[in-house]
């Protein structure tokens, strides 16, 4: 396993119901992204479709085993890096049952997926009304290190993070699409989520306008101590190559002893009273 | 909370940028050649206006000033022509006072002395204007209704509230008016006393009966899901001022909304199909 990698944040706009035209932008940037060094090349949620989609998620669903899964497949292998992207996913078992998914692909194929887990179904979201929840967090140990997978609005339950760093996980990605009101939460919980877990945490947000929503972009890396180490530009599309190093880890550790100090018979009390809300 | 002006302060510069981008996007997803709205000399539409122009440019932004006898006022009319003149908006006037009068003539049963009525007429048909020149130019309808009158129920409906975009709806009129200034709208326009202009002499805070400053801070609480008790205790006003204007907004809401509709099958137009607007395929 690599020490050292190299991440492209690639933060794009999408156009609404148009797979084609955002596999293209896709893989325009994951070819740069290679050509630049990079091992592994990230785009936001439901970048496969654009966000905003309502009824219109039903027509543009997929297995994860379908057509555009296989195109990004095509895409990593032929640039030989890794990529993350998010996409609807129909259920394989039903006909109607969608996830926000967001799907790890490298350069032999395939390698997981996540199903977010809080939909955020308030204020301008109405994901619950669409998509069915994941149970799991997802973390693959891959050649470019262990890499966690969450989805936006997770970021507001530390729990999703900590399994995912319990699990093993070096490098916590978030893909999002994060309107510009809530852009000062993003900030915060980017740099908290990373902190409080010791790891890495790569953050790529939607831009542009969709149903009158302004993504805001302000992509960014987060070291394990919770210092942004780069980040994209607010409301525009834009491509930065930002570099992890492991090694970091584990003066991260020494210095923040945070998983040293868990107290696991909180956790019981935490579901305890929870449940009880 | 506390419920001060502070309160409503914002960075009117960010807001200024995703109301532009907003506009922008919105006209070149739709493939329009520009906007058309209605310029009336007041702050409302003058804000709306200089935002247009601040995004897609002056020149693609058709001010219409549309007089009618009854409530006609030069200076209004010089504001209209001076704020276009300074932001480079393009303007026509379209005088509907004799369209106005055969519509009268056409229905048996109006009452001359009757005043909200027949003003609401007034409003419809500057909208029917405004969409013949959409229509013919391929233009967007770029409303100017601010969250203050949207949430008070006080707008003409299908008339003034009509359009296809409203960049200005989120910002109470306190916000604009402060927004106005920031954009460079001269002081004396952006603290004019606001009028719908369905009568003479009509006022906005004289009809609404309360000053937009305290109007503002009750709903500004009230969006925020703040009880009339907490309110009134915090701006020291009468309880039953506060739920009036609570009983106005919610009241009024079947002017914010599509007509309601008997559900009947299996997806209803209104309420379950939800699809995405302005989703152009084929274009960037």
């Amino acid at each position: 396993m690599k020490n050292k990698i190299k991440i492209a944040l690639c933060q794009i706009s999408c156009k609404r119901e148009d797979k084609k035209a955002n596999l293209e932008k896709i893989e325009e940037l994951t070819v740069k992204a290679q050509q630049e060094g990079a091992d592994l090349a990230i785009f936001p949620e439901l970048s496969l479709t654009g966000y905003v989609l309502k009824d219109q998620l039903y027509e543009e669903a997929e297995i994860i085993t379908g057509q555009s899964v296989k195109k990004i497949e095509a895409i990593a292998k032929k640039a030989g890096i890794y990529i993350i992207f998010g996409m609807p996913e129909l259920s394989e078992k039903t006909h109607a049952t969608i996830y926000n998914t967001a799907v790890l692909v490298g350069p032999k194929g395939l390698i997981g997926k996540y199903r977010k887990m809080y939909l955020p179904t308030h204020s301008v979201f109405e994901e619950k009304r669409y998509f069915r929840p994941g149970y799991e967090s997802a973390v693959f140990n891959t050649d470019i290190g262990n890499i966690g997978l969450t989805i936006c609005y997770d970021i507001f339950f530390p729990e999703v993070f900590r399994l995912c760093r319990l699990k093993g996980a070096q490098l916590i990605v978030c893909i999002s699409a994060s309107p510009a009101i809530r852009r000062g939460y993003f900030e915060t919980l980017t740099a908290a989520r990373a902190l409080e877990n010791t790891a890495y945490l790569a953050y790529v947000n939607l831009v542009g306008i969709e149903e009158g929503l302004q993504f805001w972009g302000g992509s960014r890396l987060i070291s394990p101590t919770g210092d942004v180490l780069t980040k994209a530009i607010l409301n525009e599309d834009d491509f930065v190559i930002c570099e992890v190093d492991y090694s970091d880890l584990r003066t991260a550790e020494t210095f923040i002893p945070v998983l040293r100090d868990l107290r696991p018979e909180l956790f019981s009390k935490l579901k305890e009273y929870s449940e009880q809300i | 909370m506390k419920l001060t002006a502070a309160a409503l302060d914002t960075d009117f510069s960010e807001i200024q940028n995703r109301i532009c981008n907003f506009i922008k996007d919105y006209v070149k997803n739709a493939n329009a050649k520009g906007i058309v709205l209605g310029l009336s000399g007041g702050i409302d539409s003058s804000t709306t206006a200089v935002l247009s122009s601040l995004a897609i440019g002056g020149e693609k932004v058709l001010g219409l000033i549309i007089p009618e006898k009854e409530t006609v006022r030069q200076k209004d009319i010089d504001d209209a022509k001076a704020i276009a003149k300074q932001f480079n908006i393009q303007t026509q006037i379209c005088d509907i006072t004799e369209a106005l009068n055969n519509l009268y003539k056409s229905i048996p049963i109006l009452d001359q002395k009757e005043k909200l009525c027949k003003g609401n007429i007034k409003a419809r048909a500057r909208m029917i204007v405004l969409y013949y020149y959409a229509n013919i130019q391929n233009r967007i309808v770029c409303g100017s209704s601010d969250k203050s009158e949207t949430l008070m129920g006080y707008f003409t409906k299908w008339g003034d509230a009509a359009a296809d975009i409203t960049p200005i709806i989120d910002l109470y009129k306190t916000q604009v008016r402060k927004l106005a200034l920031h954009i460079g709208i001269p002081r004396e326009l952006a603290l004019k006393p606001s009028t719908p202009a369905l009568w003479p002499d009509q006022f906005a805070e004289a009809e609404l009966g309360i000053k937009y400053e305290i109007l503002d801070l009750i709903l500004y609480g009230l969006e925020r899901f703040m009880k009339a008790e907490e309110i009134e205790q915090q701006l020291k006003i009468d309880k039953t001022v506060i739920n009036s204007i609570k009983n106005r907004l919610v009241a009024n809401e079947h002017k914010r909304r599509m007509p309601m509709a008997p559900k009947l099958a299996f997806r209803t137009p209104g309420n379950d199909f939800r699809i995405p607007r302005n989703i152009i395929k084929g274009a960037i």
